[in-house]
């Protein structure tokens, strides 16, 4: 019985943790997105492309 | 995790910064010598002298050519990184405690202390970045601070705005560019100092760090707050990491452990939780006195703490740190390939 609970109690942080997961990626796309209409604004993903945070 | 020790300071540490690609550390402490080290092995390089007073704040542009530095003496100061010669001096009537850079390096603020009868603001200053160029005395902007003075302030992505901590546990956000209010949140309970604010490596979000024995992770545009990040001890640093989910929060209640001095190693930690699972993920030990500042490689090699017992402790991450996930991370990541 106590595993039985231990399992339970574990799914319920494992589900929590998923939730919490797919919450920050569909804010941080919300963000890049509306980042794009920002001049100058580089995505984590374009600053890669451009090799890196290059200054000069 | 590898600790080198950095020491040099005199006093306690007040303030650690990286370059932005993380080659190099630079620290201030109440010692009034700001002093540049290799990361890579914590070698000091250099110092920048001329303050007279205790240093609180250090910031450095985004080409690692100029450097700023706030301090007791009134004064808020700009140096040539490589030469370690003093630029420009600006004068105030009370101290510096927080100095920092837009993103593309052309302004730099300086928020002022309370003092009778002078009011708390927060300065900008254009910059011009050219270690030869001559920079301009007169102010660019200033914002009071009459509701409660600013501990901390940044600027945000593309400076569209201004965000300040308060003494009173309050976040502000102001137009970058006229300086004017535009929102304000209890973000920490009432009358608990907000001790710090780092930006996210894109300025989107931010961690405000507090008295309240909390940090908490804001949305620039809306001062939204993302998460909490409960601790049991008062904390004066928070650092948001670049290339983990992780923040690493520092502090620790002054009176505690005066007798450790004999003891190999300190009792004051820096905290490690995960950014969205909001848990305590790890602790490292190391420190004689309260963390007074944690930062963090830009690259995400190596974290920084400076502390209260003068030192700095130079941390460089193991390959485990970066392969540990948890199990819906490692799902998540499975599921993308």
């Amino acid at each position: 019985q106590d595993f039985n609970k231990k399992n339970l109690a574990n799914k319920a942080v494992i589900d929590q943790r998923r939730r919490l997961l797919d919450e920050w990626k569909a804010w941080r796309e919300s963000v890049e997105e509306r980042m794009e209409e920002e001049p100058g604004y580089k995505t984590a993903d374009q600053k890669e492309e451009d090799g890196g945070e290059v200054i000069e | 995790m590898r600790p080198v020790l950095l020491s040099g300071h005199e006093r306690a540490l007040t303030q650690v910064k990286y370059s932005s690609d993380g080659d190099l550390i630079f620290t201030v402490a109440k010692d009034q010598i700001p002093s540049v080290w290799f990361s890579a092995n914590g070698e000091r390089l250099g110092s920048y002298s001329g303050h007279v007073g205790a240093v609180w704040t250090v910031d450095v542009n985004p080409d690692t050519t100029l450097l700023a530095t706030g301090a007791a003496d009134n004064t808020m100061r700009l140096w040539n990184v490589k030469t370690g010669k003093l630029l420009k001096t600006w004068e105030f009537e009370s101290s510096i405690k927080r100095v920092e850079f837009s993103p593309d390096g052309r302004q730099l603020l300086g928020v002022t202390e309370r003092r009778q009868n002078v009011l708390p603001s927060i300065m900008v200053f254009d910059i011009i970045p050219d270690v030869d160029a001559e920079q301009s005395s007169e102010h660019a902007l200033r914002i009071i601070c009459d509701e409660s003075k600013a501990t901390v302030a940044g600027f945000s992505y593309n400076a569209k705005y201004i965000i300040a901590g308060h003494e009173d546990g309050t976040v502000t956000q102001y137009d970058g560019k006229t300086g004017e209010y535009i929102d304000n949140i209890q973000a920490h309970e009432e009358e608990m100092q907000v001790t710090d604010l780092q930006w996210s490596p894109d300025r989107t979000y931010f961690i405000t760090s507090s008295k309240d024995k909390s940090a908490k992770l804001i949305t620039t545009d809306d001062l939204e707050v993302l998460k909490t990040y409960v601790t049991d001890t008062p904390l004066n640093s928070a650092a948001i990491f670049p290339v983990k989910d992780y923040v690493i929060l520092g502090g620790g209640q002054a009176a505690m452990d005066v007798t450790t001095t004999s003891a190999r190693q300190g009792k004051f930690e820096a905290r490690f939780y995960h950014k969205i699972f909001e848990d305590e993920i790890g602790r490292v030990r190391g420190h004689f006195g309260p963390l007074n500042y944690v930062a963090v490689d830009p690259t995400g090699k190596s974290y920084a703490s400076g502390g209260e017992d003068g030192y700095v402790r130079l941390h460089h991450f193991d390959r485990t740190f970066f392969d540990f996930m948890y199990e819906v991370e490692r799902e998540a990541a499975t599921g993308r390939l």
